[in-house]
C-alpha cells in the first residue's frame, strides 16, 4: 500500500512537471477517455470526457491515475454512459503490436511462468504445462530490447510493406506510439478511415496479417497430377509471397534447412527438408525467370506446397492484436500518459525516428521513455519467486530471487514496483 | 462533375438523377404519382412496373427486355413508391436483388468504359481510369501466358464499403490486387460492385411509421390507377407468397425451441433468409450442411430457400437430397471467419467470445455444430437443477404436511 502511494506521488509529479507537454490528440473533446485507480479492486473508470488538455492535466495532477486510456473513437456525447447514446462519429484505425500476443525467441529466457496446478516452472509462453497439461500459469512477463526490436521490426514491416506500398496512407496520417510496455501503437487517422465498418476492418486486418489466404485463388492448383504455383507479377500477396520465397532461397543452405524445420515457422521433416534443398536451385531459377509456373519438388504435393506457404506468409504478414484494430469502440493508451506496469512514458514517435528509436535505451531526451532515471539509488526487496535479467540503459539487473535485498538506481525501481515483484525496505 | 443525360434515363439511380430532374424533389409521392398516371404513357409505365414485380415473384433472374428507355426513370421513382407502399421486406429484397441484376445486365450490354467510368463518378467512387489498359498480373495455362488487364482501379475504402457484403473469397481484399490506395479490377468486378450500390439502394427499411404511411396510401388510393396497380401487385404476392414465407419451427425433441440453440453465423443466414436477401454460394452451402448435420428432413431445409429471388424448389431439392448423401460437414469456425460468415463479433455472441468451460479454463469453440451441443448440454443441466428444486421443494412441502 505504501508502495502504491509512493508510485501515485511521483506519477503525479511527472504530471505536475510535464503538463505542458502532453500532447493533444486530435479532436480532443469528441474523445472518450478511461482510466485504471491506482486502488485495488476499482476496474476500469470509463465515460468520461475532458473539454481541453488543460482540464485532463489539472484532473492528472490532481487524481493521477495508474494507467489513462482515450477512445480511437470520436463521440458527440463521449461521456454518456451506454454506447447507444455516445452518438458514434467514427472511429480512427488502430494497429496495437504487442509481443504479449506473439512467440519471440527472448521470451525462452525471460518470460516465466509457474503452473497452479503442478507447481512446474519453466520459461517462454507455453499453452499447456508440459508436466501436467494444466492451462493456468502465474506468469512474470519481462521486457527486453530484444522483443522491443521484434515489434519494432513488425511495425516498421507494417508500414513500408503494407500501409504505404499497398493502402498509399499518408506519413502524416500516421500516429505511432511506443506502449511503454511491450510494443508499438499506431492510429491512422483519416476522414475515410473512420467510416469503416468493424466488418469492412476485418478485410484490412486480414490483409496485413496474411491470415485466411486462400491460396487457390492466388494461383496454386493442382491439374492432373501437376502443380501450378503463383507468379510474381500479380500485384498483391502473390507478389509478396513470391519475393519472399527468392529471399528465401538466396539464403545459405543451413539457413534454409534450419527454418524449414523450426516448428515455430514451417515445421517440414527432414526428409521433405532434404528434398526441398536438392531441388532448390531448380526451384529458384523456375520462379526468378517467371516464364512458367509448374511446382516441382519430390515429396512436395499440394499438402505440402500449401504448409510451405503458410509458412511464408507467416513471414510477410505482421502480427498484430487483430481484436483491437476491429473493435471501435476500443480506448488505447494516451500519448504522453505513463504505463503503469513499468513506469515508461507512452512515447509518441515520428516515422523517421522509428528507425533509431531503442526505448531501454533512448540517447535522445525528447523521446526518452523512461522518464524516472536518476543514479539515486533505492533499496528494495524481491517478493517474486524469480525474476529474470533486466537491462535498461546499458546497465543490467538481476537476476533475483525472493526475499534478496537489493540496492539499484531510481527507474529499476520504479519499474520493480510498477511490476510489483519488489517492495521498497 | 456533369455527365450526359442519356446515362441518367438508362440508369435512373444515378445521383444526377437529381440534378437532371430538379423538381423531382419538390413533388409529394403523390403529385409525382398524379402526374405519372396523367402522362400518355402511363399504361406503358405501369405495365412495365407491374412486370418487374410479376418477375420478382416468379423468381426470375432479369427483367424481360423494354426497348423504350425513356420510361426508365418513371418506372424506377414509381417501383420505388411501390416498394415504400407495400412495405414488405420480402417484397423489397426480391425487387432489390432483381433490378440491381438487370442493372448489372444493362452495364455488362452496354460495354462501355467510358459510361462505367461517369457512373463510378456520378456515384462518387474514387476510380482511375486507364486507357490503354493497364497489367496488374498474369495467369499462366499450360504455356501460354495471359495478362491480367483492366480500364479501371478504385480507391480500397470505396471498394470495401462495395465489397464487404458480398462474402465472396475472391473479392476478399487480401485475394485482390492492391497498390497505392487502390485495388485493380477488371471491368465486370467494377460492375458487380455497382449492382451492389443500387441493390442497397433500393433497401429501404420497413417503416413504422403505419399512421404516416396510411395517410399516403389514404392519398394516394384517390388516384385510381395507381390504387388498381398497387392491389394487382397485392393479388399476386398473396397468392404467391405461402411459397415464399417460412416458418423455421424445427424441433427434434419437442422440447426446445432449437433456434436458441443455433450459433449466431446459423441465426444471421436464416434471418436473411426469411428476409428474402440473397444469400451467397457459402453461406447455403453452410445452411445446407449444417441443417442435415442435425438431421432436419430434406424438406424443411428446403424452405429455409423459399423466400430467395431465385429460389426454384426442384433444383433446391435435387441439391439438398445430393448433400445429405454426400454427408458433407459443415464449415468449421475458422473456415467460417476466413469467409466472412463468422457473427460472433456482430452478435456479441457469449460462447463464441469467450469459449465454454470453466472460468479459468475456458476453451475456444472450433465448430457450430459444438456450439448446438454446448447449448444443448447447459439447457439439460439447468434444467436438471430446476427438477431437483422442484423436487426439493415437493419433498419439503410434504414434510411439512405431515
Amino acid at each position: 500500500m505504501a508502495d502504491t502511494k509512493y508510485l501515485k506521488r511521483l506519477f503525479q509529479a511527472y504530471y505536475q512537471e510535464k503538463q505542458s507537454d502532453l500532447p493533444e490528440v486530435s479532436n480532443f473533446n469528441l474523445r472518450e477517455f478511461g482510466l485504471i485507480p491506482w486502488e485495488k479492486k476499482v476496474f476500469m473508470k470509463r465515460h468520461m470526457s475532458f473539454d481541453n488538455l488543460d482540464v485532463l492535466g489539472n484532473y492528472l495532477i490532481a487524481d493521477p491515475p495508474r494507467h489513462l486510456y482515450s477512445s480511437g473513437s470520436l463521440y458527440l456525447q463521449p461521456d454518456a454512459s451506454n454506447m447507444n447514446s455516445k452518438e458514434y462519429q467514427g472511429c480512427d484505425f488502430i494497429i496495437d503490436i504487442d509481443v504479449d500476443h506473439f512467440y519471440t525467441p527472448c521470451k525462452d529466457e525471460h518470460d516465466l511462468w509457474t503452473c497452479k496446478d503442478c507447481g512446474e516452472e519453466g520459461t517462454g509462453m507455453p499453452k499447456r504445462c508440459p508436466k501436467c497439461s494444466g492451462s493456468k500459469f502465474t506468469k512474470v512477463s519481462w521486457v527486453c530490447d530484444q522483443c522491443l526490436d521484434v515489434a519494432k521490426n513488425e511495425i516498421t514491416k507494417l508500414i513500408f510493406n503494407f500501409l504505404t506500398p499497398d493502402f498509399g496512407i499518408d506519413e502524416k496520417n500516421l500516429k505511432i506510439a511506443f506502449s511503454g510496455h511491450r510494443g508499438y501503437h499506431l492510429k491512422i487517422e483519416g476522414e475515410d478511415l473512420r467510416k469503416l465498418s468493424s466488418e469492412e476492418r476485418r478485410e484490412i486486418v486480414d490483409y496485413v496479417t496474411g491470415k485466411n489466404i486462400n491460396f487457390e485463388i492466388l494461383g496454386l492448383n493442382e491439374k492432373a497430377s501437376t502443380i501450378y504455383g503463383l507468379l510474381k507479377d500479380n500485384i498483391g500477396w502473390s507478389q509478396k509471397i513470391m519475393e519472399k520465397i527468392e529471399k528465401l532461397l538466396r539464403k545459405p543452405t543451413n539457413q534454409i534447412e534450419s527454418l524449414l524445420l523450426d516448428k515455430n515457422h514451417f515445421g517440414f521433416n527432414s526428409n521433405v527438408v532434404t528434398s526441398f534443398i536438392n531441388y532448390k536451385n531448380d526451384f529458384l531459377k523456375l520462379i526468378t525467370k517467371g516464364e512458367r509456373n509448374v511446382w516441382a519438388i519430390e515429396g512436395f504435393g499440394i499438402t505440402n506446397w500449401k504448409k510451405f506457404l503458410r509458412g511464408i506468409v507467416q513471414q510477410v504478414g505482421v502480427e498484430i492484436d487483430e481484436p483491437v484494430s476491429i473493435d471501435i469502440h476500443r480506448l488505447i493508451r494516451y500519448p504522453g500518459s505513463l504505463h503503469g506496469k513499468t513506469g515508461f512514458k507512452v512515447q509518441e514517435i515520428k516515422l523517421n525516428e522509428l528507425a533509431a528509436f531503442n526505448p531501454l535505451d533512448e540517447s535522445n531526451e525528447k523521446l526518452d521513455p523512461i522518464v524516472f532515471k536518476s543514479k539515486n539509488k533505492m533499496k528494495l526487496e524481491i517478493i517474486e519467486n524469480k525474476l529474470p535479467l533486466t537491462k535498461i540503459k546499458g546497465e543490467s539487473f538481476g537476476p533475483y530471487v525472493k526475499g534478496e535485498i537489493i540496492e539499484v538506481p531510481h527507474h529499476i525501481a520504479v519499474f520493480l514496483l510498477c511490476k510489483e515483484v519488489a517492495k521498497t525496505i | 462533375m456533369s455527365i450526359p443525360i442519356d446515362l441518367v434515363n438508362r440508369y435512373p439511380w444515378l445521383p444526377s438523377l437529381k440534378l437532371f430532374y430538379p423538381d423531382l424533389g419538390d413533388k409529394t409521392p403523390s403529385e409525382f404519382i398524379s402526374d405519372i398516371f396523367s402522362k400518355s404513357d402511363s399504361k406503358q409505365i405501369s405495365d412495365r412496373v407491374l412486370l418487374i414485380f410479376e418477375s420478382a415473384f416468379n423468381n426470375l433472374e432479369g427483367i424481360p427486355d423494354s426497348k423504350n428507355e425513356n420510361l426508365s426513370i418513371d418506372v424506377y421513382l414509381l417501383l420505388n413508391i411501390l416498394i415504400y407502399a407495400l412495405n414488405n421486406k420480402l417484397i423489397t429484397n426480391r425487387i432489390a436483388n432483381l433490378y440491381s441484376k438487370n442493372a448489372y445486365s444493362k452495364m455488362e450490354r452496354d460495354n462501355s468504359e467510358s459510361d462505367l467510368y461517369d457512373i463510378c463518378k456520378d456515384l462518387e467512387l474514387r476510380v482511375n481510369f486507364y486507357d490503354p489498359p493497364i497489367q496488374f498480373g498474369s495467369k499462366i495455362l499450360k504455356t501460354n501466358r495471359e495478362k491480367l488487364e483492366t480500364n479501371f482501379s478504385i480507391n480500397f475504402i470505396d471498394y470495401l464499403k462495395l465489397a464487404s457484403n458480398l462474402r465472396d473469397e475472391y473479392r476478399k481484399l487480401a485475394h485482390n490486387a492492391v497498390q497505392n490506395g487502390y485495388v485493380y479490377l477488371q471491368n465486370r468486378n467494377l460492375i458487380r460492385l455497382i449492382q451492389e450500390y443500387v441493390r442497397n439502394k433500393i433497401l429501404i427499411k420497413e417503416t413504422e411509421n403505419k399512421v404516416s404511411l396510411n395517410s399516403f396510401l389514404d392519398n394516394a388510393f384517390k388516384i385510381q390507377e395507381f390504387k388498381e396497380l398497387y392491389e394487382k401487385i397485392h393479388i399476386i404476392w398473396t397468392k404467391r407468397k405461402e411459397d415464399f414465407e417460412f416458418t423455421f419451427k424445427f424441433d427434434n425433441t419437442g422440447k426446445t425451441d432449437i433456434m436458441k440453440l443455433f450459433p449466431p453465423c446459423v441465426l444471421e443466414i436464416l434471418k436473411k433468409a426469411k428476409e428474402g436477401q440473397n444469400l451467397v454460394h457459402h453461406e447455403r452451402l453452410f445452411i445446407v450442411w449444417f441443417l442435415l448435420a442435425l438431421d432436419y428432413p430434406v424438406e424443411k431445409v428446403v424452405d429455409v430457400f423459399s423466400t430467395l429471388p431465385d429460389f426454384d424448389r426442384d433444383k433446391t431439392n435435387y441439391q439438398v437430397e445430393y448433400a445429405k448423401k454426400k454427408k458433407y460437414t459443415p464449415y468449421q469456425c475458422s473456415t467460417l471467419q476466413s469467409i466472412g460468415l463468422c457473427m460472433k463479433e456482430k452478435y456479441k455472441d457469449k460462447l463464441c467470445l469467450e469459449g465454454y468451460g470453466k472460468a479459468l479454463e475456458k476453451k475456444k469453440l472450433k465448430h457450430p455444430l459444438f456450439y448446438v451441443q454446448t447449448k444443448q448440454y447447459r439447457d439439460a443441466k439447468e434444467e436438471k437443477v430446476l427438477k431437483n428444486k422442484a423436487k426439493k421443494e415437493l419433498e419439503e412441502s410434504q414434510k411439512q404436511n405431515g
